[in-house]
């Protein structure tokens, strides 16, 4: 520790620490541009300058690492002077736009020039005039007058991201941000840049002109896209949502978003949004579909006994929702036949689910089936965080496709979604084969054939072994590694943390609030629907045939049962099986807890009035149970929150089988004569639609390997294909993909296409000219 | 007895004084009084030479007002149409002259100058949706007479 005087107070910090941190830490406000603390020093505004004791000039406090015994002053004619200077040089070329800026009201040039600056400038001079409202892309818009070049966002995308995609162009005061070749910005991540700029230079073009800091709300909330949760701000106006930003935590998140998150706040106006209660093809009021809808249950009660009425839960729901619904499953119509909507088999024990700070740790990642970059966007971010601070960090990546990417380069082994388990358990087999909880791991699968030599194998196995903090991420398209997690937590000596990259965004709060949230769970419900011991479904944001793999079994329950009661905000695919489809507030309409996959329990706010007959969960239960003659709701507030861990779920080892099995044998499934679909997520395009993101959404959402697609004379930007299944023939737009195997067809999880649901049996890919719409 | 008449006396002694006094009322709305050029009245959105508003929708007189009685909403201009001067514009403007207490504040916050109020006082509605005065109404200022 260093000790130091600023501004005649004493502080000691860490060695390396700059004085801009060091006098944060006293609360003293050094003003600043260029520096951004996960961006590292810079200098190059020259706004925090310094007078630093000994030092012959003003020196940058965001540059200047601190040393023993310096003694700094934040204030003073000398320091005024200088910070004055540096302002009056800023605002040579800047233009006097602050009424029509949208920064206006939250920018730090006015803040600063207000505070430090001369009352005047002595520039008479034309100012020069440079792009305005220039775009990065269909998000971001540029305003080269105003910028003042302090490189906070050229650097976060091209040493924090690692998307070179902006740069400076010209010299001098001709100096520019644009991007590179003056192509639109592709990556995820460009809407970081509107937080990071300090001015008003880099706007967000959904909100341009939509709101002023003083005529706006700003609600804390998470957002609901991919499990990652990430704490945001949700920007209102006039009850309407117009800006989603990130929210830094201290010590925990720097509020990076994703631009899925960040633009895609649009879904709750979207002209697809179920408004109206609608029974039987007829719209009615909410009252009088509520009562109908009581009365179903109430008839399928009296005809087929209790429990004769399954519950889905899907979406994106506060898990307090969750709670509500399963007290009313329980006291109001006695079911206990509930399930979440999963999308994949995998389930993931609670003690061996990591958490960030895992990740900040790592020595080795390893993705199991998903690529970060697609699927939980921000945890690439951190990933790039900790390779920035750790360059020895390991990348593997196990999957059907090629998992790292030139951001996070690393090892891949590409093997069949369903022999991802084997892989780890050979590897375990070859590297530590005289363990008997490996022994018993691999005893099906020794002799399995891999694509993967053995002596790389060894080398995962052992590095696997030897990480001193292994984390791995997981799609939870393969449920058998749950066994391989659970034997490497007891054949590693060091920490190991799982974190699950697959949905519904909160199946933990879910699974807290005492919903049964695995894959067998929703099985057996749709099982017995289908055999006739459930008579009535009540499927409350889950859309089984868009998410649930085996559609045959979807759609025979679907029919099977009574009737089909379903709350949405979109309408599903179950459409022609529902009876009655219910309007039902969406995030951001109520408030209320999202469990992240870390197990980290955060609160959503609510900003927004839900729009026209949607009501919120509370609002269906409370209303049927009085239906039903009963009270309800009035039992004492539920808590996620537990005392002794704050805001994580604990983790009770004790209470959960920690012992692995042995690996079921995988059965050889390959049909060499057809092509392998594998599917992936992608937040970006998949999940609930948005108005504003649609300009970013390929139409050629398919994806296949680079030489076929020339084989197919498929066009760089992408192509249709007609694609023969088994039931008939299908016409999707391909493109290109390096990541993707030969033979293999690529499609997102869960999209806005119908078709994703029947992909099935593909025998082969034809190029097609002309498609006029799809 | 006496002291009844005295007293009537006096008093009808003092009407007949202030019947030959100049009056301090005015025959309205045939008659209006002068007012200071300073008064504030009923605001109005002004447009330049051209013809374009002035408002570029800041929204800082609803900052600044203490009332909170001004609501802007702004927005791009329309490409080639020629409502504004520049690349932003007040879709709506709305004041509540219920609320407004005419300090003149949102004047005075306007860096374009396009809030003004006028002299125009007469502010009198059969409902009280018919004082909130929206940007079209604004923008074409009634004239005292």
């Amino acid at each position: 520790m260093i000790r130091l005087t600023i501004d005649d107070q004493e502080v000691s910090v860490p060695e390396g620490t700059t004085i801009v941190d060091a006098a944060a830490k006293l609360g003293i406000d050094v003003p600043i541009y260029c520096y951004h603390q996960s961006l590292g020093p810079l200098g190059a505004c020259r706004m925090c300058l310094v007078q630093v004791e000994k030092m012959p000039k003003l020196a940058t406090g965001c540059t200047t690492a601190v040393s023993e015994g310096m003694v700094v002053h934040t204030q003073g004619p000398e320091v005024e002077k200088g910070r004055k200077g540096v302002l009056e040089f800023l605002l040579i070329n800047h233009p006097l736009d602050c009424p029509v800026c949208d920064k206006g009201g939250e920018c730090y040039l006015q803040d600063y020039a207000f505070e430090y600056g001369p009352a005047k400038g002595r520039f008479q001079e034309p100012k020069i005039q440079k792009v305005k409202d220039g775009p990065i892309n269909e998000f971001v818009l540029i305003d080269q007058e105003r910028c003042v070049l302090c490189q906070r966002c050229v650097r976060f995308m091209s040493e924090y991201v690692g998307e070179e995609q902006l740069l400076l162009e010209g010299r001098g005061v001709e100096t520019v941000v644009t991007t590179v070749e003056h192509e639109p910005a592709t990556s995820q991540f460009t809407g970081n840049v509107i937080d990071l700029c300090p001015v008003g230079a880099l706007l967000s073009a959904p909100y341009n002109h939509k709101g002023r800091p003083w005529n706006i709300d700003r609600q804390t909330t998470i957002c609901p896209h991919c499990p990652v949760g990430c704490p945001s701000k949700m920007t209102t106006r006039e009850s309407h949502i117009i800006r989603m930003e990130g929210r830094p935590v201290p010590d925990r998140d720097w509020g990076w978003l994703c631009d899925r998150g960040r633009f895609g706040y649009d879904f709750g106006y979207h002209p697809l949004r179920v408004l109206d209660s609608t029974v039987q093809g007829k719209s009615l009021s909410s009252a009088q579909a509520m009562r109908d809808t009581a009365q179903w249950m109430k008839e399928t009660i009296r005809e087929h006994g209790f429990g004769s009425i399954g519950v889905v839960m899907g979406g994106h729901f506060t898990a307090e929702e969750a709670y509500w619904i399963k007290k009313f499953a329980e006291e109001v119509v006695h079911t206990s036949e509930m399930a979440t909507l999963r999308n994949v088999p995998g389930y993931l024990p609670i003690s061996l689910n990591g958490t960030f700070e895992d990740i900040d740790q790592t020595d080795t990642v390893v993705f199991v089936g998903v690529d970060p970059y697609e699927a939980v966007p921000v945890v690439h971010l951190k990933l790039r965080d900790r390779i920035r601070h750790f360059p020895g960090l390991r990348v593997i990546g196990v999957g059907p496709r090629k998992l790292t990417s030139g951001t996070l380069p690393g090892i891949d082994y590409q093997v069949l979604g369903e022999d991802e388990a084997v892989v780890f358990a050979q590897a375990l087999l070859l590297a530590k084969g005289d363990d008997p909880t490996v022994q018993m791991l691999g005893r099906n699968v020794a002799d399995y054939p891999l694509p993967v030599d053995s002596e790389t194998l060894k080398t995962l196995g052992e590095t696997l072994l030897n990480a001193t903090h292994l984390t791995m991420l997981w799609d939870g398209e393969n449920p058998e590694m749950e066994q391989i997690f659970k034997a490497l937590t007891i054949l590693r000596q060091g920490r190991t943390a799982v974190l699950p990259s697959f949905g519904p965004v909160n199946w933990r709060g879910y699974e807290k609030a005492g919903i049964p949230v695995r894959y067998e769970d929703l099985r057996n419900l749709l099982m017995k629907a289908r055999n006739g011991d459930i008579r009535m479904l009540v499927l409350w944001g889950a859309d089984l045939l868009r998410d649930f793999p085996d559609r045959d079994l979807a759609r025979e329950a679907l029919e099977a049962v009574d009737y089909v009661v379903s709350a949405q905000i979109r309408p599903p695919l179950d459409l022609p099986y529902t009876d009655a489809l219910l309007p039902v507030a969406a995030w951001g309409e109520v408030e209320g807890s999202y469990v992240n996959m870390e197990g980290r329990v955060a609160v959503a706010a609510a900003g927004v009035q839900p729009p026209a007959q949607s009501r919120p969960t509370k609002t269906y239960m409370v209303g049927w149970a009085r239906l039903f003659q009963q009270t309800f709701g009035v039992e004492a507030e539920w808590d996620l929150f537990e005392d002794i861990e704050g805001d994580l779920i604990p983790r009770n080892a004790d209470e959960e089988d920690m012992t692995p099995q042995p690996l079921k044998r995988p059965d050889p499934v390959e049909d060499p004569t057809q092509w392998r679909v594998i599917r992936g997520e992608l937040v970006l395009e998949n999940g609930i639609p948005s108005e504003i993101l649609e300009p970013r959404i390929s139409l050629f959402v398919g994806r296949i390997h680079p030489d076929e697609a020339q084989a197919l004379h498929i066009p760089a930007e992408g192509g249709y294909v007609d694609v023969e299944t088994s039931s008939g023939t299908i016409t999707i737009g391909v493109r290109a993909d390096e990541s993707i195997p030969e033979r293999t067809l690529w499609v997102p999880r869960s999209g806005h296409y119908e078709w994703i649901a029947s992909l099935n049996g593909v025998k082969q890919l034809k190029r097609r000219e002309e498609v006029k719409s799809l | 007895m006496l002291d009844g008449i005295k007293a009537l006396a006096k008093g009808l002694g003092t009407t007949f004084k202030a019947l030959g006094e100049p009056r301090d009322t005015i025959e309205y709305p045939e008659k209006r009084r002068e007012y200071s050029p300073r008064f504030r009245g009923k605001h109005m959105l002004a447009k330049d030479a051209d013809g374009h508003e002035l408002c570029v929708g800041c929204g800082l007189c609803e900052a600044v007002c203490p009332a909170h009685a001004i609501r802007v909403v702004a927005a791009q201009a329309p490409e080639g149409s020629n409502v504004s001067w520049t690349n932003r514009y007040a879709v709506d403007y709305e004041v509540d002259l219920i609320r407004c207490i005419f300090c003149g504040m949102c004047e005075e916050a306007c860096p374009t100058n396009a809030v003004r109020l006028t002299p125009f006082n007469e502010l009198a509605a059969g409902d009280r949706l018919d004082m909130i005065a929206d940007k079209e109404e604004l923008l074409h200022p009634p004239v005292r007479k």
